[in-house]
């Protein structure tokens, strides 16, 4: 009896009250919903790693740009200036021909010998050091700077490179089929669970439709449901995840590969954030679109 | 209030149409029985009055506005006009009396305090002031159909539309049901009653349209099959 009839009060009630009533169902479409999350998330957050790795190799990983023997000094300022204005170009860092000379000194170490002579007639050239911001487009950079006055030739380890944006570019295709699929699996679980409501529904929507309520507030209940659906799907997988993300990510950090670089990989916190949003974002318009969608037959009428 | 001019409606899947060329005009305030045999087209002519089937051809106007435009968004506001009644009752089997008519004023969203006067107001009107907090498979089937009543007079609409609602009721029962749509007509509401039952509609000796294989063969106050 003591009811309260307030609009918005009672969609969120009858939206939790189909949840519950519908347990199996609703089970099986949190349970679905979670796997395929979790399926984009590990791709997401493996791609997150990558990119991250990839920016550490990039500041490491620059092409040495050797300046002619023969440019002169303004040559070679100018030539700084035109590479700074490249699309795509982070760090340029001159190292002069005495520079050249003594890392190669500091190498040799113990054999200072082999380099005798060398002081009075430095054969090594002076050169830039040229860091980007987007590996990928190492190629395209390149040829820019050859075309520039004053350049001899550029030094490059292009296979590292190369594999890199091929491992990254992969990654992020594989991540965006598997959300693709995930809408597509999630949207039809939820149509199917909603309408199980619906149609056990279905002597209400009809008196509804004749007592004249219109058809967003028939839909608001099943939408509401939806959500929900989508919320406790993102909120379980989430836990999963960083509950593996974490057992992974100690494996990893330990196994000597890692250790020998000089890289590092996200800790889950600095992701939970944009992974959670992404989730609950996901949710609610998976949740929206299935239950829209399981109710266009029955608002007909 | 209720006006059908050359009105044509045909199912796809018969060749006959189930209703031929229907002109009527129903008046503000006015008590009229559909009637006709099953399969008449009776039911044809409710579903088009409650815009639940469009017309193949022809013109409704309903409170002055002509319906056959009327854009699927503004249905349920036609709908707030008219209160209906079926023969099935098309109750809520788990709330009770009081929650039955109450939904029918939240879902378009009455205040609280509204709904807190309306529903004891029309509970009484219908008799039941002392079942409100039953559920409705506790209730005799007279009783159910004065809840059904009592939830499609609540809004107070213009119009009151039944279907067969004495159908599945014994014949005192029914009487008392017709009673009950006649003090509701008296309170200035119209009331359509579409109906087979000959002797409620002789003794009411109201206004008959009488539907027969689609057509209209005779639209007069009177009996079932002609003046009393």
């Amino acid at each position: 009896m003591t009811v309260r009839y307030n609009s918005i009060g009672y969609l969120i009630a009858e939206g939790f009250k189909s949840v519950f009533k519908q347990k199996k169902m609703t089970g099986a479409s949190i349970i679905i919903m979670c796997a395929t999350m979790f399926m984009f998330g590990v791709f997401y957050l493996l791609g997150e790693n990558v990119n991250y790795v990839m920016k550490q190799v990039e500041n490491q990983q620059g092409m040495r740009v050797i300046i002619n023997d023969d440019a002169t000094e303004t040559q070679i300022d100018d030539l700084k200036v035109k590479i700074q204005q490249i699309d795509n170009v982070s760090t340029v860092t001159f190292y002069s021909k005495e520079d050249a000379l003594a890392s190669m000194k500091s190498i040799l170490g113990d054999h200072q010998d082999l380099m005798a002579g060398y002081d009075e007639d430095n054969p090594f050239p002076a050169s830039y050091f040229v860091t980007l911001t987007d590996l990928t487009q190492n190629s395209k950079v390149q040829e820019k700077i050859l075309d520039l006055d004053g350049v001899d030739e550029i030094s490059t380890d292009n296979d590292t490179i190369a594999n890199l944006s091929k491992v990254a570019q992969s990654i992020q295709t594989v991540t965006l089929v598997l959300l693709s699929l995930l809408i597509v699996i999630s949207i039809f679980i939820i149509v199917y669970t909603i309408k199980l409501t619906v149609y056990a529904r279905r002597r209400e929507i009809s008196i509804m439709k004749y007592v004249g309520a219109t058809n967003s507030f028939i839909r608001g209940p099943f939408i509401v449901e939806g959500i929900i659906i989508g919320i406790i799907s993102a909120f379980v997988t989430i836990g999963i995840v960083a509950l593996s993300y974490n057992a992974v990510l100690d494996r990893v950090l330990e196994s000597s590969v890692i250790k020998s670089l000089t890289i590092s990989l996200y800790g889950f916190s600095e992701l939970i954030l944009r992974v959670l949003i992404v989730y609950i974002i996901l949710g609610t318009v998976i949740g929206v679109l299935g239950s829209m969608i399981s109710m266009r037959k029955y608002l007909k009428v | 209030m209720i006006e059908f001019r050359n009105v044509s409606k045909k199912y796809n899947s018969s060749d006959n149409a189930a209703i031929h060329n229907a002109t009527f005009k129903i008046n503000k305030g006015e008590f009229a029985f559909l009637v006709g045999s099953s399969g008449s087209g009776k039911s044809t002519m409710i579903k088009l009055i409650l815009k639940e089937e469009e017309p193949t051809s022809g013109k409704i106007i309903i409170n002055g506005k002509d319906t056959t435009f009327l854009k699927p968004s503004k249905v349920p506001y036609l709908r707030r006009s008219m209160g209906v009644v079926f023969q099935d009752f098309r109750l809520l089997p788990d709330k009770t009396v009081y929650e039955n008519v109450a939904f029918a004023m939240y879902v378009v969203k009455a205040t609280p305090k509204h709904v807190r006067r309306q529903v004891p107001m029309v509970l009484s009107l219908v008799g039941l002031s002392d079942k409100a907090k039953v559920y409705p498979n506790e209730l005799s089937g007279g009783e159910q159909q004065r809840v059904a009543l009592a939830r499609a007079i609540v809004n107070n609409p213009s119009m009151l539309i039944a279907d067969e609602p004495t159908g599945n009721l014994d014949p005192n029962t029914a009487w008392d049901i017709m009673g009950l749509l006649n003090d509701i007509n008296l309170r200035g509401t119209t009331v359509v009653v579409a109906t087979h039952a000959k002797d409620i509609v002789d003794r009411m000796n109201k206004r008959v349209i009488r539907i027969d294989k689609g057509n209209i063969i005779r639209d007069e106050k009177g009996g079932y099959d002609g003046e009393i």
